[in-house]
């Protein structure tokens, strides 16, 4: 057993969620088809200024500004 | 001897201008339409639901609208993906799991808006199950199949849509897009798509799959028809949180400007590279109809669809993570060894395609600095036959459901407006097969990809004939 499908047992455990043993090994292609999506992403060079692409907007109570 | 006319039926531009002229009534339009669906849904399965109590009390109430005159949509029958809530009915999503929840209390609100105008609603269309897939193989209710060739796969995941309106069923679907699923159908069905800048169009009451990067919007035989239900829906709703606060563009009027004064370039490296000859013969007649050689490379382009990959597994993982683990058994086998993957996949990847999301979007805007429209494949190829797994692209053996999104992930990931126009003849042993190109153009400039797609479709270069369906 590798480091990745330990960290799936493991996951999955954790998660609650069941891998029935026909679907195992179908679940475990897919986590390394991601892993190595992962890989990619490592390679770009980033710097602690690239920022996220998912931006919260807070969300403001729908009163008249000038209730107050 | 008589040969049979190919059926063709009309545009919603005509069908709108004869109900407001009062030539023609609603009632007809829309029996047509149902009589269409009828007579040819057993052989391309694309209505999950259809709706035509509903939708021929509606076409009598247009018919009998004082503001009927000036409806834009007067009596224009359309259908929806079944990710679209309809009053009363569940919003099954592709799933049978949504189909125990209640039944949406209203309609979504880009339905209500199309209806606004005088639309009426005929029915809602099948997709992959939670819109996770490019086929419409769904195994629940049974695939999608191509009206231009049965045997074929519709492309997906809104491949309902896109055959209704290549059948002749409807002319105008709405559908959505997260990775590709309004382009991609587009092209492998021959209709033209449109896929609008991110948080162009609000999705309210609409089935997400992944907020941050799920798009609505409309497929159509002409382009015309695509900008006419486009300004329809436009403007923002505070439901949508993704939905940008912008007025309304309207482009019906741009049309006629066609492509004179725009930039135009052709889409380098990946965009080649995984294209096979149907798709590069396509791209290279839109280019030399506009008459540019301008090839554009943009850097990091398979990290961007990285990017796209691990967001799309993160957040369409966690949205499902309940039913998982309740009821895994109840989810397609198409989708559910997938989804049980993508919901162990680590924050810190998910965190990090963000970031490189951000990092594309910024390098891209640089390169769109100099064009205005680029140009590129909308798929690798033309339809597979349905049940296909793997494709040779690129000297490589790829899994072929993927595969179909390669060239439409990277682009939906940073959210640009595309049109697919569909382009025929390019794949010389399935000339009867379509394969769309992708018209891209900068953030919120819709109208530059819809005034160059006009430009081709009046130079006959790119066409959506309907299937002639028996």
């Amino acid at each position: 057993v590798d480091a990745t499908e330990a960290y799936v047992s493991a996951a999955a455990a954790a998660l609650g969620l069941h891998i029935a043993p026909g679907q195992r090994a179908g679940v475990l292609g897919y986590f390394r088809l991601a892993e190595a999506m992962a890989g990619q992403l490592q390679a770009v060079a980033l710097t602690p200024a690239d920022e996220s692409g998912s931006v919260f907007e807070p969300v403001a109570p729908q009163v008249p500004e000038d209730s107050a | 001897v008589t040969t049979a006319a190919p059926f063709a039926p009309p545009t919603a531009q005509r069908v709108a201008a004869a109900v407001r002229e009062g030539s023609a009534s609603a009632r007809a339009a829309v029996q047509a339409a149902l009589d269409r669906v009828a007579a040819t849904d057993a052989r391309i399965n694309a209505f999950s639901s259809v709706l035509a109590e509903r939708a021929l009390k509606r076409a009598d109430a247009v018919d009998a609208s004082p503001r009927r005159a000036r409806m834009t949509l007067a009596g224009v029958p359309f259908a929806v993906k079944n990710l679209f809530d309809i009053a009363g009915l569940p919003t099954l999503a592709g799933s049978t799991i949504e189909r125990d929840r209640p039944p949406a209390p209203r309609d979504a609100l880009l339905v209500r808006r199309l209806e606004a105008e005088g639309a009426v609603l005929v029915g809602a269309l099948h997709m992959d199950e939670y819109a996770y897939g490019f086929t419409t193989e769904n195994t629940h209710y049974g695939p999608t199949r191509n009206p231009h060739d049965p045997q074929r796969i519709a492309g997906g995941s809104s491949g309902g849509s896109a055959a209704a309106v290549a059948a002749g069923q409807v002319p105008l679907a709405l559908g959505s897009d997260t990775n590709g699923s309004i382009r991609v159908p587009a092209s492998l069905c021959g209709v033209f798509g449109l896929k609008p800048t991110f948080g162009r169009l609000p999705r309210t009451g609409s089935y997400p799959f992944v907020a941050s990067l799920d798009h609505l919007g409309p497929f159509a035989r002409s382009v015309g028809d695509l900008a006419l239900a486009y300004d329809a829906m436009q403007g923002p709703h505070p439901d949508d949180p993704a939905c940008a606060r912008r007025d309304p563009a309207p482009v019906s009027g741009e049309l006629s400007r066609g492509a004179d004064g725009l930039r135009i370039g052709v889409l380098g490296g990946w965009f080649r590279r995984m294209a096979l000859p149907e798709a590069l013969g396509a791209v290279d007649a839109v280019a030399q109809a506009l008459g540019t050689s301008r090839l554009i490379e943009w850097p990091e382009v398979e990290a961007a669809r990285a990017a796209a990959f691990l967001i799309t597994c993160a957040e369409g993982a966690e949205l499902h993570l309940d039913d998982l683990r309740r009821r895994p058994q109840d989810f397609d086998p198409m989708t559910r060894d997938r989804f049980l993957a993508n919901a162990l996949i680590p924050a810190a990847w998910a965190v990090r395609a963000q970031r490189v999301r951000q990092h594309f979007a910024r390098l891209v805007a640089r390169s769109l600095e100099g064009v205005d429209v680029l140009i590129a494949p909308a798929t690798p190829c033309v339809a597979p036959p349905i049940g296909t797994d793997s494709l040779e692209i690129d000297g490589r053996t790829l899994p072929a459901r993927a595969s179909m999104g390669l060239l439409t992930q990277p682009v939906s990931c940073i959210g640009l407006p595309v049109v697919t126009v569909p382009l025929w003849g390019h794949a010389d042993a399935l000339p009867h097969l379509p394969v769309g190109v992708q018209l891209i153009a900068a953030p919120w400039r819709e109208d530059r990809c819809l005034r160059v797609a006009a430009a081709l479709q009046d130079m006959g270069l790119c066409s959506a004939p309907v299937a002639q369906v028996s």
